[in-house]
């Protein structure tokens, strides 16, 4: 494996010692302080750089071979394989103290762009940021001498204001703005000429090149943009793509009013100036400021590239870069009417005519979103009605472009900026959730972490019934997906006989039995009236796709999705919504997808968060005793479900109780202390000449012990329990029950049904200890149900047993 | 592209179906210098950032897994053509690793993984496209694939230096890619 031998290559470069290196850099300084370094040199400082570069802590390296290194870089005689090496060691050290390096007399351009890599990779302590932005300003500004080429600069200054935007100076932006609307604008529509080796000046001898061509092979039919191509390019055209390409971030820093970092949330650039229905033209642009007439060539730029979008392109590169020219356009044209709202009404109309141009073409999806979002800022403004835009956006969109993980990246990341509008009950944004946990469903790995960001805006008392029921059909959401892919792409219909039951699941997805199932599990908007249990057929049949990678990814976000789900829904749901959700939750335990893992993973959420509930909503337990006594009287689910029935069976021991409702009757009490009772008895019968099945030992002891709490507040109950928990050691040395259970688990039970007995020989500490004050057991935080009791009732049985010396006086 | 922290980082893995723990990754690292300013002030402190290594794996890895097909033999001699190799779109949250949050595309070619971190409000289909183009080629420019791969920032910092200068993401059409690449064919070595 060549990965274990770059493995140990590495290693050895990290493992070098500080001597060996300054060694190794002696021999490298005489290398390279010979008239012309050639490939020894290079050989050697590309090792350097390895062990350099290789190591976790800086490595310090001798001031004067870092000088060295800085005269090499700078010297015109050296080769450009030097030099670039030279570059990539400084700046592996930066910061590096000893670096004297500047740009202030370097007249190369490219040199000057290699020398500012390591200049700003130093940390700015010595204000390099600032010196290189006033040098690659100083130079723009000036004429460049014969060969050089300002094409080099751009990148530097891009690099500059995104580290410090206040290194350049009011004036110095007015002039890169103007030399900016220039190199857009008024580029040259020529080709180049194939240029010799070294200079960019053209040859007027040579044959004249033709005009620069659209995508699609078409003369070029106005001024030259990044769509326009040339068999060659000239300096000015290549400075039109350079500037285009930072055009973006030079606007947010220093296209509004006053000073932005260009990654700083664009919302705060809303300028004040007056709305204007007349629209400067380009004639008089020249008298404008530098800064409104870039805006304006911009703007222009940004209506070119569009048009140019219409064009097939011939090849596919320039295919996808049309589209990636189509969003940077809308978003300019976005930030420009920010910065300006005159520009509003020219921008809404022309790309509302865009929209019905791309609304139908799914290679231009991605498209759709920076223009909804100017649709979003801007609409209002505009008096356009922008609902038939984002109805489509919403609805259309990732009902059959789910499996377009870009585009579903994307879309989320922009519900995400938009999170208010999914807070808005009635809007149409709400409405579609169901449609975005197509994108979720099918790309987990990528958007689990931005839907955790999302869910919350999602929720309200309103939607948590349906998300709830979401989210625990979401793997059965993937599957249904491939389903509709697969029918979609299914080259044949398959003849549907209603009376024939479908034998695949690409059958089904047509047979009447399962379509409206389908239809409702594939639903675009939200639909809080329909039953979900017509699904239960459906998850049966969509079993066979269980195992399929998708699905379990996608099954793996469930837990996390649904602890969320709950501590969202903790904060504003009232009574009537969480017992709502506690009995959906009993019935949901049991209409889960059938994946093992999944079933156990959403158990175990399901039970932690019902205690939550019960926490929150105490009388739940009264209110829902009908639910409840069905439940916890119903032994199957001890195996089917045993982390919800443990916990349960915990709550209603904890909660039934007059101190957490005063609707609590005695008969209640008794009640479910017969449900619990044969429940136990049915448990722990020791049938002769049976094997007994095997039940949790947790859910032993949580029955035992809720039984207890019930009896000590209802006193009659307590011989009753008495009896039972003495049968238990009995129970626990019968044969049968030896062979199920392991020696600690019976020790477990043995010892807290003789705790338990023991403090009923107690009744009124039992009461005590089995019902504190409300407030007391708010702050008891079990995470494990039999947490903190355990130890309550070992300080009981020893105050009742006392070892010898314990009790004093 | 947040320049500073800009490059790709060009990571190896071992061939075939991944393995229970995520591969351990070499990290030759190419491209612009990883020391950034502490964006709290002027006179902050540096810090190292590490390159979401681990992450670009568990996403690759993923991916591939989902499609529930096996991995593609990587192809011998020639250089791999990359329309059609799996990439995708993830977030890395604030402070992980980065202060920001960012977003970063990622491009398999068969046993290396590519990856662009961006800058949070990028043209992300900008990046996925320069990561079609710069990917073959540096892995063009860097054959034969062995430890010799090591040695050579220069070759991958030359093209980047044309593709991806200072970390700026161009809107190069396949003219323009053309026309860097006479550039750049004398000065191979």
């Amino acid at each position: 494996m060549f990965s274990a031998a770059a493995e140990s290559f590495l290693r050895q470069a990290r493992e070098a010692q500080p001597e060996e290196l300054q060694r190794f850099a002696a021999r490298v300084a005489a290398q390279l302080q010979g008239p012309e370094p050639g490939p020894e040199a290079a050989a050697c400082l590309q090792r350097l750089h390895l062990v350099v570069a290789a190591s976790k802590y800086p490595r310090r390296l001798d001031g004067e071979i870092v000088g060295l290194l800085q005269k090499v870089l700078c010297s015109s005689k050296c080769p450009e394989q030097i030099q670039l090496l030279c570059a990539a060691i400084l700046r592996e050290m930066s910061p590096c103290n000893d670096l004297s390096l500047s740009c202030d007399n370097i007249q190369d351009t490219k040199l000057l762009s290699l020398v500012s890599s390591v200049l700003l990779a130093q940390g700015d302590k010595k204000a390099e940021v600032a010196a290189v932005g006033q040098r690659i300003v100083k130079v723009l500004e000036g004429r460049l001498p014969e060969g050089q080429s300002s094409r080099y600069l751009l990148p530097v200054l891009s690099n500059v204001i995104s580290l410090s935007p206040e290194a350049l100076t009011e004036e110095q932006t007015n002039v890169v703005s103007k030399k900016m609307a220039d190199w857009l604008r008024y580029a040259s529509i020529q080709q180049g000429v194939a240029q010799p080796s070294g200079g960019f000046f053209s040859n007027p001898r040579t044959r004249q090149p033709g005009p620069v061509t659209e995508v699609d092979g078409a003369i070029a039919t106005d001024f030259f943009t990044v769509l326009s191509l040339g068999q060659y390019y000239t300096e000015d055209q290549w400075l039109n793509m350079q500037a285009f390409s930072m055009l973006r971030k030079w606007l947010l820093c220093y296209g509004g009013k006053g000073l932005n970092a260009p990654n700083s949330g664009n919302r705060s650039e809303m300028d004040e100036s007056v709305m204007s229905m007349v629209s400067t033209t380009s004639t008089s642009s020249h008298l404008l400021p530098p800064k409104e007439r870039l805006r304006e060539k911009a703007f222009e730029y940004c209506q070119r590239l569009i048009e140019q979008s219409n064009r097939q392109a011939l090849k596919k590169a320039d295919g996808d870069l049309q589209k990636a020219c189509l969003i940077e356009a809308v978003t300019i044209m976005d930030i420009i009417c920010k910065q300006d709202s005159s520009y509003v009404y020219r921008a809404a109309a022309f790309l509302k005519v865009l929209h019905s141009r791309i609304s139908g073409d799914a290679t231009y999806a991605r498209a759709l979103l920076p223009i909804a979002q100017f649709f979003l800022n801007h609409g209002e403004m505009a008096a356009v009605d922008s609902d038939a835009i984002y109805k489509h956006l919403l609805t259309d969109i990732p009902a059959q472009l789910f499996h377009n993980a870009s585009l579903a990246f994307e879309f989320v990341l922009f519900c995400k900026e938009n999170s208010q509008l999914f807070a808005e009950t009635s809007s149409i944004f709400r409405q579609s959730f169901p449609n975005l946990f197509k994108f979720l469903a099918w790309n987990s790995p990528p958007l689990i972490s931005e839907f955790v960001d999302l869910l919350p805006f999602l929720l309200d008392a309103g939607t948590a019934i349906e998300i709830f029921h979401l989210l625990l059909d979401l793997p059965c959401l993937t599957a249904a997906l491939d389903v509709q892919i697969r029918s979609t792409s299914a080259s044949e219909r398959a003849s549907c006989d209603p009376a024939v039951k479908p034998a695949t699941c690409l059958e089904a997805f047509r047979h009447p039995l399962y379509k409206s199932a389908f239809q409702y599990l594939l639903r675009i908007e939200s639909a809080p009236e329909d039953p979900p249990e017509r699904l239960i057929p459906l998850r049966q049949l969509l079993g066979s796709l269980a195992s399929s990678p998708r699905v379990v990814q996608c099954a793996d976000t469930v837990p996390v999705l649904l602890e969320l789900f709950f501590s969202v829904v903790a904060e504003f749901a009232d009574g009537p919504l969480i017992n709502q959700l506690v009995v959906l939750l009993l019935q949901r335990s049991d209409q889960l997808y059938e994946i093992p893992a999944f079933k156990d993973d959403v158990h175990r959420v399901l039970s932690s968060q019902l205690v939550m509930l019960c926490k929150l909503h105490p009388a739940l337990i009264v209110e829902l005793s009908k639910e409840l006594l069905e439940f916890s009287g119903t032994v199957s689910n001890i195996q089917n479900k045993e982390a919800v029935f443990t916990h349960m069976v915990w709550a209603i021991g904890e909660y039934m109780s007059v101190s957490y409702d005063k609707r609590c009757t005695v008969e209640q009490i008794n009640r479910f202390f017969e449900t619990l009772e044969a429940v136990l008895f049915e448990v722990t019968q020791v049938r002769p000449l049976a094997s007994i099945p095997s039940y949790a030992p947790r859910a032993i002891t949580v029955l035992m012990t809720a039984l207890t709490k019930l009896a000590a507040r209802s006193q009659d109950l307590i011989p009753r329990v008495s009896l039972f928990l003495s049968k238990m050691r009995t129970f626990l040395q019968s044969p049968a029950v030896t062979s199920v259970y392991c020696e600690e688990d019976r020790e477990e039970i043995l010892t807290r049904a003789t705790e338990l007995m023991n403090l009923l020989k107690m009744p009124s500490v039992a009461q005590f200890v089995f019902t504190p004050s409300v407030d007391a057991a708010r702050s008891r935080f079990q995470k494990e149900v039999n947490d903190t009791l355990p130890s309550a009732l070992r300080i009981v049985t020893r105050l009742l047993e006392p070892a010898p010396g314990f009790v004093p006086g | 592209m947040t320049p500073v922290l800009g490059g790709v980082w060009a990571q190896w893995e071992s061939c075939g179906p991944p393995p229970p723990i995520p591969p351990r990754m070499m990290q030759p690292h190419f491209g612009g210098g990883r020391a950034r300013r502490d964006p709290r002030g002027r006179t902050g402190v540096l810090t190292q950032i590490p390159p979401p290594r681990r992450q670009v794996a568990s996403h690759c890895h993923l991916h591939q897994a989902s499609s529930g097909r096996p991995p593609a033999p990587p192809l011998p001699e020639d250089p791999p053509s990359l329309h059609n190799a799996p990439g995708g779109l993830f977030r890395l949250a604030p402070g992980d690793p980065f202060p920001q949050g960012t977003s970063v595309a990622w491009l398999a070619a068969p046993s290396l993984a590519f990856a662009l971190v961006c800058d949070p409000r990028e043209n992300l289909a900008l990046a996925e496209g320069t990561l079609r183009h710069l990917a073959p080629r540096l892995l063009a420019a860097l054959r034969p694939p062995g430890t010799g791969v090591l040695l050579r920032p220069d070759a991958a910092d030359l093209l980047l230096d044309r593709l991806l200068p200072h970390g700026q993401l161009l809107f190069l059409s396949e003219r323009f890619l053309q026309a860097v690449d006479r550039e750049l064919s004398p000065a191979c070595w």
